[in-house]
């Protein structure tokens, strides 16, 4: 615990020079990060594939490609200006002229560290289709295009642009679950398309509500979301973008499609889903609510908090009732999504940073929570949590990396979820301490599920009438390994790792220190006393 | 150069007359007839051509009867495209009379044609039955007895919008557009005007399968042939829409004539469209339910009664053109539920693909050209206040997009058919095939590069003489 607040404490406090730093620039870099996947997507699903027999060249490109984009994605990271609030790697040009949309991407700190998210988790989920053997062009193709999709809606600072990769991640994922998902695929993609289709339908209302009454021509998020807008169209956008945001993250009681989704998508989607996915809704929060409109935040910031505690004890209460452990991963990876909101429901500076940081921890435990249930179910040849019995000593791999994945999800010491929720009790005890009670109770009840329903799997006498079991292939391992290696890494080094004695950062920025650039400005409205409060 | 704003229109009338003489038996041999499509799409892609090149031009013809300004330009050229790649994805092998299917859908095109560039009601109405007679002819080839039900269902909507027209010839006392909009600038709204304008655009809504009026010309769409219902539910609804804005355009100082109507209108089709898309259980039906509700779309585009919202409406008037008359051709041969589709995708994958995208802009889902189109009527709904019919236009837009999911899903991951079943899915001439990739390009292209198109159809509106 101290050596985790130390490096909060730490975070340099001034701009560091990394070693390679500026070796590369691209005016593209955030097209490229969207487009490259829908090219390679494009070109995958196009190329000939008779009977089958390019099928490994397709996973290798898929992961290449992947593995190229973390490799740009970490470029940008090194190279990003951390203490300057503006957007960074901007592009902007104009697109329609005739209804305002421009082509305008940039990132902050918030945005860089979900486009880092997104890089790691996408190259996990293409380590954990490696055993996709069906229709595998048309898969890769998807998971490609799902991933250009969370990178647009990331660096989108245009609310066309934005709506636009937000509405089209659906259709990938969707298809995604309807081809290679589980017996109950059907129910799962209704349901998905439901409910995010409601969510992008709050979204486009939201939008279309600030674009109205603010006279905009523009849909320039500078333009739109800096609006003068009169207190009930304030009220009336942020509970659009609360329902859009709940949808996706998704938040009680907007989860409906939570569990079949997690449950019965192949790993690598359900890991997408669950780890960036997924977090767009809380970074939506953040980006339209919390840094555009304060009172109406301050206004609605108790049901926030409400609808994250009670997402978290609901989760927490499903999640020990399930009988099927991909079940129970899908309500356990709905915890982090809690955590995150409540924080930004606070609003303080302390507590948003610290949900800005569990955007990035909260998605990895999530992703490391689905995919290892989603792993370990299909290692022993069943789901069901009743004949799971006694697996530690027989896959211990994978058991270790579930107990790791359980840890980061309650925020152990060393783990990145650790800073976070450290930073959202420290900030949220002043201005919610109904909520940070409630919340820290959901956690200790959470942390109970999680320890029954590891006792329960993992260790205990094998049953004999259980499937045989082996543990995780060398993929899987790394795939779990790369978002547990993470998790650990952030949580050791939170301001990035240090020469011995000096102030000189190597290798790595630290997530602190870039996820920090442009906090002033989301948060800056919170920093003093609440106006409502003061006489 | 103003004498060559009417070739587009010679050229696809020699066109369609070419190919109905040439698509006779024993005037060509039997061989050379299967390049009549690339015949027929070239006119087509020519008369398209030279639109775009000749028709900024701003000129008047006989004495201010055909009108030649951006509107028409746009909505001539959208209705070229659409027949352009209608006849390219045709599966001939499914279609009863080659010569009549390759004729039919340029002199649709050429009523669309003659309804936008009219400059009086009378043009109108005869842009409007001339596509709507093509539809018959097309229809009629395989289905005679379904021929006749089309041609008395659009012969209702003709009654009304003729009764229309005339009472308001009577009221006002002209039947020039701009005469028209300029005296009811000064007219009071009365019960004598507005009953002729319900009238007008109950016609129009028969003829463009607004819902609730759809329920009589999908019976006719799953019995046709594929290109047949292309033209029907494509070409003849762009020409009822053409006129449709026109007469919005006239009555633009007017609007509390026909608004709430038509946003009754819009809602009903755009979420009836949507469900019954999502009910149907075969791919025609589907296709045809997801063209009522964009369809919806446009009527609410038209409700707006401002200029940035018929621009938005006229940009969508292009891809639901496209899509709707493009979509059922590329269906093909492909009968019963939604099993005739199983193993489309890798057996004949450009078939697969344009039938998809098709689908899916007809549906909105992004990036197509489908969605900039109705999110630009959606912005259009936002600024003119009708928060209420866009609420219920995103449900039809959801309840839309699930329903092409199920096609997608049929295309693609169904089980592929065995030895048996592969001829259930006829093989293409490599011409259609090309033609199925050009349709995919451009549904993208006209989303993605949606600037200059968008600022077009801008000037199109502009053109009208809208606020």
């Amino acid at each position: 615990m101290i050596l985790s607040l130390a490096a909060i404490a730490q975070a340099t406090p001034s701009p560091a020079s990394v070693p390679g730093a500026n070796v590369f620039t691209s005016p593209l870099l955030l097209s490229l990060v969207i487009w490259v996947p829908v090219v390679v997507g494009v070109a995958v699903a196009t190329m000939p594939n008779p009977r089958g027999r390019y099928d490994v060249l397709m996973k290798q490109i898929a992961f290449f490609t992947n593995l190229g984009l973390l490799f740009v994605l970490w470029i940008a990271y090194n190279q990003f200006a951390t203490f300057l609030p503006t957007m960074q790697f901007e592009e902007k040009v104009t697109w329609l002229p005739a209804i305002g949309a421009v082509y305008h991407l940039g990132v902050d700190g918030t945005g860089m560290t979900m486009l880092i998210l997104s890089g790691l988790v996408g190259l996990a989920s293409v380590l954990a289709s490696w055993g996709v053997r069906e229709r595998v062009r048309s898969y890769f193709c998807l998971l490609l295009l799902t991933q250009a999709c969370v990178n647009g809606a990331i660096v989108a600072h245009d609310m066309f642009v934005l709506l636009l990769f937000w509405g089209a991640s659906v259709i990938p994922i969707a298809l995604l679950v309807l081809g290679w998902g589980g017996a109950r695929r059907e129910s799962a993609v209704w349901r998905l398309v439901g409910y995010w289709g409601l969510g992008t339908g709050s979204l486009l209302v939201a939008t279309m509500i600030v674009y109205a009454a603010s006279g905009s021509t523009s849909f320039d998020m500078d333009v739109l979301l800096k609006a003068g807008l009169a207190p009930r169209v304030q009220l009336a956008v942020a509970a659009a973008l609360i329902v859009a945001a709940a949808t996706r993250l998704p938040l009680f009681p907007f989860h409906g499609w939570a569990r079949d989704v997690y449950a019965d998508a192949p790993p690598g989607v359900a890991l997408i889903v669950a780890g960036s996915a997924s977090r767009l809704g809380a970074y939506l929060l953040v980006r339209a609510l919390i840094a555009a409109d304060p009172d109406a935040s301050r206004l609605l910031s108790p049901i926030l908090a409400g609808l994250a505690v009670l997402t978290m004890v609901f989760a927490a209460l499903a999640a020990v009732r399930a009988v099927d452990l991909r079940a129970a991963g899908g309500y356990l990876a709905m915890v982090p999504g809690g955590l995150t909101v409540f924080g930004l429901a606070a609003l303080t500076p302390l507590s948003i940073a610290g949900s800005i940081l569990s955007l990035f921890s909260g998605g990895l435990a999530a992703a490391l929570i689905v995919g290892g249930c989603a792993t370990l179910s299909e290692r022993a040849q069943t789901r069901s949590v009743q004949l799971l019995r006694g697996l530690a000593p027989r896959m211990p791999v994978l058991s270790w990396l579930l107990v790791i994945a359980a840890l980061g999800l309650i925020g152990v010491p060393l783990l990145a979820s650790y800073p976070a929720e450290a930073m959202i009790f420290f900030g949220s005890f002043r201005s919610q301490p109904a909520g940070s009670f409630a919340v820290a109770l959901a956690l200790v009840l959470v942390a109970a599920v999680v320890a029954v329903v590891l006792h329960r799997i993992l260790l205990g006498s094998p049953n004999p009438d259980a499937p045989a079991v082996s543990d995780a292939s060398l993929g899987e391992a790394w795939y779990l390994g790369l978002l547990a290696g993470a998790l650990l890494w952030v949580g050791l080094f939170p301001g990035g790792p240090k020469l011995p004695g000096t102030e000189q950062v190597v290798f790595d920025p630290g997530l602190l220190n870039v996820m920090s650039a442009g906090l002033t400005d989301i948060a800056s409205a919170y920093a003093g006393p609440n106006p409502a409060s003061s006489p | 150069m103003r004498s060559l704003v009417l070739l587009p229109e010679a050229v696809v009338v020699a066109g369609a007359v070419g190919l109905l003489f040439l698509g006779r038996p024993g005037v060509m041999r039997r061989g050379r007839r299967r390049y009549l499509p690339v015949a027929a799409t070239l006119v087509a892609l020519a008369a398209f051509g030279i639109e775009l090149w000749v028709g900024a031009v701003l000129s008047t013809f006989f004495g201010g009867a055909l009108v030649q300004d951006r509107f028409a330009l746009f909505a001539k050229a959208a209705a070229l495209l659409a027949a352009a790649a209608a006849i390219a994805v045709t599966d001939w092998s499914a279609e009863e009379s080659q010569s009549v299917g390759l004729a039919m859908p340029l002199l649709a095109a050429f009523g669309v044609m003659v309804a936008a560039s009219s400059g009086d009601v009378v043009g109108l109405w005869a842009g409007l039955e001339l596509a709507g007679a093509a539809a018959v002819v097309v229809v009629a080839t395989r289905r005679p007895d379904l021929g006749i039900r089309l041609l008395v269902t659009g012969a209702v909507g003709t009654a009304l919008l003729l009764s229309g027209l005339a009472y308001v010839y009577a009221t006002i006392g002209t039947a020039d557009l701009v005469g028209l909009r300029q005296s009811l600038k000064v007219e009071a709204p009365t019960l004598p005007l507005a009953l002729p304008v319900l009238l007008l655009f109950g016609g129009l809504a028969v003829r463009a399968g607004w819902a609730p009026y759809q329920f009589a010309r999908v019976p006719v769409a799953l019995g046709a042939s594929p290109l047949g219902t292309g033209v029907m539910v494509g070409l003849v609804a762009m020409a009822a829409l053409v006129v449709g804005i026109k007469v919005t355009a006239v009555l633009s100082f007017r609007p509390e004539l026909f608004v709430s109507g038509l946003a009754v209108v819009a809602a009903v089709a755009m979420v009836a469209g949507g469900a019954a898309a999502l009910a149907a259980r075969t791919p025609r039906a589907r296709l045809v339910y997801l063209a009522v509700g964009q369809a919806g779309w446009l009527a609410a585009g038209l409700a707006t009664d401002y200029r940035a919202g018929l621009g938005a409406t006229l940009f969508l008037l292009g891809a639901f053109g496209i899509a709707a008359t493009a979509g059922p051709a590329a269906l093909g041969g492909v009968e019963g539920g939604e099993s005739g589709l199983a193993g489309m995708g890798s057996l004949r994958p450009a078939r697969a693909a344009a039938l998809v995208i098709a689908a899916l802009s007809l549906a909105g889902a992004p990036p197509l050209a489908g969605f900039f189109g109705e999110f630009a009527v959606a912005a259009s709904l936002a600024q003119s206040g009708q928060f209420a019919l866009l609420a219920l236009g995103l449900l039809g837009a959801v309840l839309s997009q699930a329903a092409a999911l199920g096609t997608v899903r049929a295309v693609y991951f169904q089980s592929l058919p065995d030895e048996t079943r592969r001829g259930a899915i006829p093989a293409w001439a490599r011409f259609s095939s090309a033609g199925a990739v050009g349709l995919c390009i451009v549904i993208v292209a006209y989303g993605v590069f949606a600037s200059p198109i968008m600022g077009l159809a801008d000037q199109g509106a502009k053109a009208l003489g809208l606020r």
